[in-house]
């Protein structure tokens, strides 16, 4: 390799690693800073302190995170569940059972996902409160479940499957409804990962509709209780640090661990 | 067969969460909530309350709610519109700025407390905020009344006595402010530029608003407020306060010592005694008046009051609850008066002790009793519902004034269209 | 054949449930939306008032405001992102880049963290007082503090930085997904005829790529059209500052219309009127770039369908 290709190898490595850094440093950053005080991470302090019992108490005994963490699973696993259901069948419909009047209702499943949800936010608030779920977790999963971005990921997931497997079964007598759960599911298993990962990562984030719908406090999830923490009158930025580290943490654990079947979902998802 | 099984699935979906979920309250005697924001003062005095109504009554159950004042104003936005009658708090504490509109807005919500309450017990320009038609709809809490807080120490350093500061102008302010930068190398005062809180207490000063009488945009030869944005592009333009943004820089400013006062309502005190290593250091002056004939050294800024809901689950304890402390207890005044520093609007409770008292933390002066004082001198105003519509508007305009891409009438102009059109 | 009745019935049972979501939660709000636009309606206090919220809109400084506002973000940050996504998917798409699963991770990290915890973030590194500041100096690259929140140009920088870093991994992906599925083939068949390997990135990669270019694009062009979370966040003060940034420079139209909900006088016929601006505008972006980059909606879905990439 002549010198040129090494010196462009070099900028490729400082470019990719300066990148790297900017991208981790504020992981590092909330790590420590559930070290410290808030007075010490205001003053730019970049070492572990030992306030992290302190910070810690504070946020699981003042502000009951660990409720906040528990509404956030739960609300979180629900949705999975449920909408790795409602979006996947409804792929597996419009893909599988190809018909005019099916690929017209795609369109309109796709043109919805153009709406601003501040458009839809007050009636949707009506709606829920006629179905008695106001300031219940059911009317966040029931609406995050509706993800027409898990469908379209869905049905672009299923377009290169070999449709023959399923033929042979129908032959054999199989029910469609078995067919699905039995044979197309188990084969699908990394898209239905990444489908969960999305799905997990939407849900535990959000913040908009559990912020409009949930009412009393000990309903909150852990997106809302650190919002509720960084508005407050005096802030302590030790203890929002650790509330941050510890909500995102369960992402972080949920992305590593099926990090694999993630990547190639996608991959799968967007084959030519 | 199998298609019954898919068939069963999907009812299966659809039914459940009707069944697992739904966890609304259902309209049941529970404990009288209460929705309200800031833990140190409206949520403690509100706590002080509930413990001297439940030492006479032990069977009464409360349940406070904290939120975050844009959180409370938000779920009472949505809970109101969707007319839902469960989930509802009891008593919510709304800013005076908003009240208007929520009455308005939301017609037969709120309990008419007209005969529940004798208004003529509490501060006018409080009780007229709530009224609406001819009823009283809520119970006047706190007095913004506005004081100039500030470090007699410093001042005394920069070569200034208390006399130099009594009822003054707001150009003799910001005169003193350029003079004490010059001498100090410090700042006066802290202030956001697109913040219009001082921008208020100006206006008031002036028995002057956003609105004419009849509620209509007056900003065009509006002479309070446009004296009011000259004085704000020369706070900018001589470079007369200390760049804040948000309300903990703010309070950090004065804390630190980087500023030597502040100006605004007096519900500040709590924060200022949270610098405990200034205590006796401090001193209140009245609020400095605008050039115009009419204004005077008193003001306000901000200020609540709590409203009981007509479909709360427990709203007749809840108004019971009110009249017994808020209506009538002198000693509770006397109380919050001291614990945070709150100016109750019950002004049979201003003749009591604590409203003498000599305050160690300002110097052994009675504050009080001047902030009582200037709280009956505030200029009324009809606030009306839209102050914060004409508060975006005003600061809309005010960054291009301050850079001089367009003139004092030119932005006044586009101000008032503005509000015109926010209005409709 | 009744075969095929069958198989079409069981088709409609698959999407109903999703259907069935969809009518409650999403189509009856859509509906319902439009008809409030079409009203004045203050609170509980509703008048049918007819296209008059649509000429107020037509005359609201902050409307226009709030739409230059959510267009120049528009067009800053998301070909900057999307630039940077694609430079870094070539670039680990190199098989001969050692560690390539670490900075894949590392540049795909910032995705998970929620949109509230990465805005309080950023909010203290750029605060006065703030890392940043702190460190620029230590650096001798500035002298004195800059106001990176209280200026309306450095809060915006601030900004699209900020967005930048969370979504940049993220786009990332879809591409290198993407060019991971391009057969190595082509590439030697190109480098056997004297191609550099820019010049095959150009004349092969990306119009392989285009697919996914518009689906990125699209995607990244709605959600910044409806960009509320970071704005609103990153502002000092919410909905009871009189700004929302300084110069009201984080009041994009989805932040407005919370206001006009939650901050103003709550006029919900108004607050839908300026929401189905949004969505008009969302459309015709999308139509148009469907259109410029040749496709419609069902050819895309094509596009994807076909298999390998020679054509």
């Amino acid at each position: 390799m002549n010198i040129r290709k090494k010196g462009q190898s070099l900028l490729l490595y400082l470019f990719l690693s300066v990148s790297a850094f900017f991208s981790i440093f504020p992981f590092f950053w909330i790590v420590i800073g559930s070290t410290n005080t808030a007075v010490q991470i205001q003053t730019g302090k970049l070492s572990f302190g030992n306030q992290l019992g302190r910070n810690l108490h504070k946020l699981f005994g003042q502000s009951n995170m660990g409720g906040a963490l528990f509404n956030s699973a739960k609300i979180a696993v629900l949705t999975v569940v449920l909408s790795l259901l409602v979006t996947s069948m409804a792929a597996y419909g419009f893909q599988m059972y190809k018909s005019k009047a099916r690929e017209r209702t795609y369109s309109f499943f796709l043109l919805t996902m153009m709406i601003p949800f501040a458009s839809l936010m007050i009636p949707l608030f009506q709606i829920i409160v006629v179905f008695r779920l106001l300031n219940s977790h059911m009317a966040i999963v029931l609406v995050a479940s509706i993800s027409v971005f898990m469908v379209f990921f869905f049905r672009q997931s299923f377009v290169n499957y070999q449709t023959e497997i399923l033929q042979a079964a129908r032959v054999d007598g199989a029910g469609e409804a078995r067919i699905f759960f039995t044979i197309f599911f188990p084969s699908m298993k990394s898209t239905y990962a990444a489908g969960a990962i999305y799905s997990f990562m939407t849900s535990w984030n959000a913040y908009l509709w559990p912020l409009i719908v949930l009412q009393s406090n000990d309903k909150r999830t852990s997106t809302l209780l650190i919002s509720s923490l960084s508005s407050s009158y005096t802030p302590d930025f030790g203890v929002i640090m650790t509330g941050i580290a510890l909500a995102t943490l369960p992402v972080i654990v949920v992305f590593f661990a099926f990090q694999k079947q993630f990547v190639q979902g996608m991959v799968g998802s967007v084959k030519q | 067969m199998k298609k019954s099984l898919l068939l069963l699935l999907v009812c299966l979906v659809l039914v459940t969460p009707l069944f697992a979920g739904g966890a609304s309250e259902t309209k049941q005697a529970g404990p009288i909530k209460i929705w309200a924001w800031d833990p140190n003062f409206n949520i403690s005095i509100m706590n002080e309350a509930i413990s001297r109504y439940q030492a006479k009554h032990p069977e009464a159950t409360f349940e406070v709610v904290e939120l975050a004042k844009a959180d409370v104003e938000q779920k009472l936005h949505t809970n109101l519109a969707s007319r839902t009658k469960e989930g509802l708090p009891d008593i919510v504490l709304i800013e005076d700025y908003n009240v208007q509109k929520y009455l308005t807005s939301y017609p037969g919500q709120f309990a008419d407390l007209s005969s529940a309450f004798n208004y003529n017990d509490f501060v006018g320009y409080k009780a007229d905020v709530m009224k609406l038609d001819g009823k009283y709809y809520g119970v006047p809490f706190d007095s913004g009344v506005a004081g100039f807080f500030y470090r007699t120490d410093l001042l005394k350093k920069a070569g200034f006595t208390a006399q130099d500061l009594e009822n003054i102008t707001w150009d003799r302010f910001a005169d003193i402010a350029k003079e004490y930068k010059a001498k100090t190398g410090q700042y006066l005062i802290a202030n956001d530029k697109s913040d219009g809180g001082l921008f208020r207490i100006m206006l008031q000063s002036a028995g002057s608003w956003y609105f004419d009488n009849e509620g209509k945009p007056a900003l065009v030869n509006n002479a309070a407020l446009m004296e009011a944005m000259k004085l704000y592009k020369r706070f900018v333009a001589e470079d007369l306060a200390l760049p804040s943004n948000g309300w903990n820089e703010w309070v950090g400013s004065f804390n630190s010592g980087k500023v030597a006062s502040v100006i605004t309502g007096v519900w500040i005190i709590g924060s200022i005694k949270a610098g405990v290593d200034q205590s006796g250091l401090w001193a209140v002056a009245p609020t400095p008046r605008l050039s115009l004939d009419k204004s005077v050294n008193a003001s306000n800024l901000g200020g609540s009051s709590w409203f009981v809901l007509q479909n709360g689950a427990n709203r007749d304890k809840a108004i019971a609850f009110m009249q017994e402390i808020y209506g009538n207890d002198k000693g509770f005044y006397q109380t919050i008066l001291m614990n945070n520093g709150a100016i109750g609007s019950y002004m049979p409770a201003f003749s009591g002790d604590a409203f003498k008292a000599l305050d160690p933390f300002f110097g052994n002066k009675a504050i009080f009793t001047d902030l009582s004082r200037w709280a009956s001198m505030i200029p009324k105003v009809n606030v009306g519902q839209y102050t914060y519509e004409a508060d975006a508007a005003v600061m809309a305009v005010m960054e291009d004034y301050y850079n001089g891409k367009t003139t004092l009438e030119q932005a006044v102009k586009s101000a008032e269209n503005q509000l015109k059109n926010s209005i409709q | 054949m009744a075969n095929e009745k069958r198989l079409d019935r069981i088709g409609w049972y698959f999407i109903t449930p999703a259907c069935v979501l969809l009518l409650f939660f999403i189509v009856y709000p859509i509906f319902f939306s439009l008809y409030l636009s079409f009203t004045s309606t203050k609170g509980i206090v509703s008048q049918f008032v007819g296209v008059k919220n649509y000429l107020r809109m037509f005359g609201d400084p902050m409307f226009f405001l709030a739409l230059e506002n959510t267009f120049r973000l528009l067009l800053i940050q998301v070909p900057i992102m999307l630039l940077l996504s694609i430079t870094f998917a070539a670039i680990l798409n190199n098989k001969s880049i050692r560690f390539r699963g670490f900075f894949r991770t590392a540049l795909f990290l910032p995705s998970v963290t929620s949109l509230i915890a990465y805005s309080i973030l950023f909010k203290m590194l750029f605060s006065y007082d703030g890392l940043v500041n702190n460190t620029l100096i230590k650096l001798s690259i500035i002298d004195a503090p800059l106001q990176w929140m209280s200026e309306p140009r450095l809060a915006t920088f601030v900004l699209v930085i900020a967005m930048i870093w969370r979504w940049t991994g993220y786009n990332m992906i879809f591409y290198l997904s993407a060019m991971q599925n391009i057969s190595e083939d082509l590439y030697e068949a190109a480098s056997i005829d004297g191609s550099s390997k820019v010049h095959s990135f150009f004349t092969i990669t990306i119009p392989l790529l285009k697919p996914i270019i518009l689906f990125t694009t699209v995607m990244s062009t709605i959600g910044t059209l409806q960009l509320f979370d970071e704005p609103m966040n990153l502002s000092q003060g919410g909905t009871t500052a009189s700004m929302i940034g300084p110069d009201n420079c984080f009041l994009t139209l989805s932040v407005y219309i919370y206001n006009i909900c939650f901050k103003y006088t709550p006029n919900f016929g108004y607050a839908a009127t300026v929401s189905y601006a949004i969505l008009i505008i969302i459309a015709l972006l999308t139509f148009i770039q469907f259109r410029l980059s040749g496709d419609r909606e069902e050819a895309m879905r094509k596009t994807l369908e076909r298999k390998g990439g020679v054509r």
